[in-house]
């Protein structure tokens, strides 16, 4: 007994010290994964089966939910148009960003700091304050219910974060890069693409992450500038779904299992450069 | 001499790549962000018939938007929005603050829990709103969990309640949000020197201490990134409360927001349904504006100013 204590004893004492520490993060760890537990195992049971067996598996796998949730339910169709929109305003977000990050960042022009700033500011402003005249403006080009319309929106409101990721970037890569480029006669064009755009792939990871992110889940541009059903986006038809299916519960837990799928599996791809680029960017918001 | 030249034909030829360069993401941001806001903010003067400007109504709008009817929601909505972010800044920031100082005391597994803390943050609120709007239902999981644990007998009915509704919806957001916290404060920690608290051990100082009177001043930065976001966050809420209450913020306007309010506004929810107070909607949105614009402002100063330098 006392053997065990002398011998044991610190060991054990400093291990129990770490207990309460363990257990709060457990406890957290139990509050994120238990939700999304209950979210996937629900997916494969029918209404009946989720109030009789709510915490186990599933008596069968069945794909059923999923089946109606894409077809009955229409879910494929909005899952291609956010694929559209958020590919459309990653890649326009990227181009035109890097576009404006080079001069900004690498000439030594008199109004750089002022052009900066301007676009720097965006990333604090309000947009959906300006939902209105948005509103008004989308309907005089034609852009209302339109997929075209939503990629330009997000772009613009992703600019300001793109731009200052690409200029953080391209500030500190060696002059000597685009000097010698040019001396062996390359053009400003070919330079950016083929020189300063492959040096800052981390920079262009980190934009295509965060728009991707920011555009697959917005809902509320689609939400006043979408009427049409063939034009909805994922966010948009499951806000309808959990009114309209509300008592087909398995059919409503596996359309969020669809929607959420591709950032799930992006995440868990990039997890890491995710948790990174929040910690040194301060936030993604 | 000939040197000379070039660089000056060099400077030309960068000064106009530069603005054809710059040219198509301003003309898309300036179309699309700049414009609208600053039309938006002029328009908040003027009386409006549906969407055309009539004629011009000084402070008008402004006076209506304090006076009942709508003072009764800006106020509720102001007071809910307000609540919300002290609401997060306990649970959310608070908390995670926690969480990060223990995932930083013992570094093993500090990746798999911050990775795990952080997924919620990168799914829509929409989703998260109707995950958590199902689970919470009644005859939901946490109906029966409750009942079965003994905490609760019969229905629970959170959601429909006006004195928790609320509560819920911030609960909601901040386990939406837990994991950018407990990113920021461990970047944070780790930019802070380690002898510094080797130092603070040494001359006895225990975990609590360190945390409070060591990380803490030194965690200035992140904290005002954090309240800063939170702030902005808050004031823009809109999502988990249309998607969990409705776009009157049920039940009874218990749950309504400065955006709720303004969507309902502009796009013919308030009132008699269809019709729009466009007028009233701007300057709402004006006021909104100035708010977190000042906020914002006054936070980054507060937090620069309160940095602790070594």
């Amino acid at each position: 007994m006392s053997a065990l204590a002398i011998s044991g004893g610190p060991v054990i004492s400093r291990q129990l010290a770490r207990l309460p520490g363990w257990t709060v993060l457990a406890v957290w760890t139990a509050a994120v994964l238990l939700p999304l537990y209950i979210l996937v195992v629900s997916c494969f049971k029918t209404t009946a089966e989720i109030y009789d067996n709510r915490l186990g598996l599933p008596q069968s796998w069945a794909l059923d939910n999923f089946v109606n949730a894409w077809t009955r339910a229409d879910l494929g169709h909005n899952f291609i148009n956010s694929l559209i929109v958020t590919g459309g305003a990653v890649i326009l977000t990227i181009v035109v960003s890097a576009m404006a990050a080079y001069p900004l960042s690498r000439y030594r022009l008199g109004w750089n700091a002022v052009m900066l700033g301007l676009f720097l500011s965006g990333i604090m402003l309000p947009i959906r304050l300006a939902s209105v005249e948005l509103f008004t403006l989308m309907r005089n080009f034609g852009l209302l219910d339109s997929l075209t319309g939503l990629i330009l929106v997000y772009s613009a409101i992703r600019i300001p974060f793109a731009v200052f990721i690409f200029a953080n970037f391209m500030r500190v890569l060696p002059s000597e890069l685009d000097e010698a480029a040019r001396m062996d006669g390359a053009g400003e064009v070919r330079i950016l693409f083929q020189i300063i755009l492959p040096m800052v792939k981390p920079a262009v990871s980190i934009v295509a992450i965060f728009t991707a992110i920011a555009v697959w889940n917005d809902f509320f541009f689609p939400l006043i500038f979408i009427f049409d059903d063939r034009y909805k986006t994922v966010p948009l038809a499951i806000s309808v779904f959990v009114g309209q299916f509300r008592t087909d519960w398995g059919l409503v837990f596996a359309s969020l299992a669809i929607s959420m799928a591709p950032i799930l599996i992006m995440y868990c791809l990039l997890a890491r450069q995710i948790r990174e680029g929040v910690g040194a960017g301060g936030g993604m918001k | 001499m000939s040197n000379l030249r070039r660089t000056s034909s060099l400077k030309r030829t960068q000064q106009r790549m530069a603005v054809l360069f710059i040219l198509p993401a301003l003309a898309v941001y300036a179309l699309f962000v700049l414009y609208p806001l600053a039309m938006s903010l002029w328009g908040s003067f003027f009386v409006w018939k549906g969407l055309r400007m009539v004629e011009f109504a000084g402070l008008s709008n402004f006076s209506r938007l304090f006076v009942f009817p709508s003072g009764a929601r800006l106020y509720g909505a102001l007071w809910h929005n307000t609540a919300w972010f002290f609401g997060i800044m306990v649970f959310q920031n608070g908390i995670g603050l926690l969480f990060a100082w223990l995932l930083f005391l013992r570094d093993r597994g500090a990746a798999f829990f911050q990775s795990v803390f952080f997924f919620p943050a990168v799914l829509s609120p929409v989703i998260v709103g109707a995950l958590w709007r199902l689970l919470l239902a009644p005859g939901g999981v946490v109906e029966w969990a409750f009942n079965g644990l003994g905490l609760h007998q019969g229905s629970l009915t959170v959601l429909g309640n006006s004195h928790t509704a609320l509560g819920m919806l911030i609960a909601v957001d901040a386990w939406n949000w837990m994991g950018l916290p407990v990113l920021i404060y461990t970047a944070g920690l780790r930019q802070i020197s380690g002898q510094i608290f080797e130092a603070a051990k040494l001359d006895g100082a225990g975990n609590a201490r360190m945390l409070f009177s060591i990380a803490l001043p030194l965690l200035m930065p992140a904290l005002g990134t954090l309240t800063t976001l939170s702030f902005i966050n808050t004031f823009n809420q809109f999502d988990i409360v249309y998607v969990m209450q409705g776009v009157q913020g049920n039940p009874s306007y218990s749950t309504d927001t400065l955006v709720t309010y303004f969507y309902r506004l502009a796009f013919g929810a308030e009132g008699a349904v269809g019709i729009t107070d466009i007028g009233l909607a701007l300057a709402l949105g004006t006021m909104l504006f100035l708010i977190l614009s000042t906020g914002t402002l006054l936070m980054l100063r507060f937090f620069d100013r309160h940095t602790v330098q070594l």
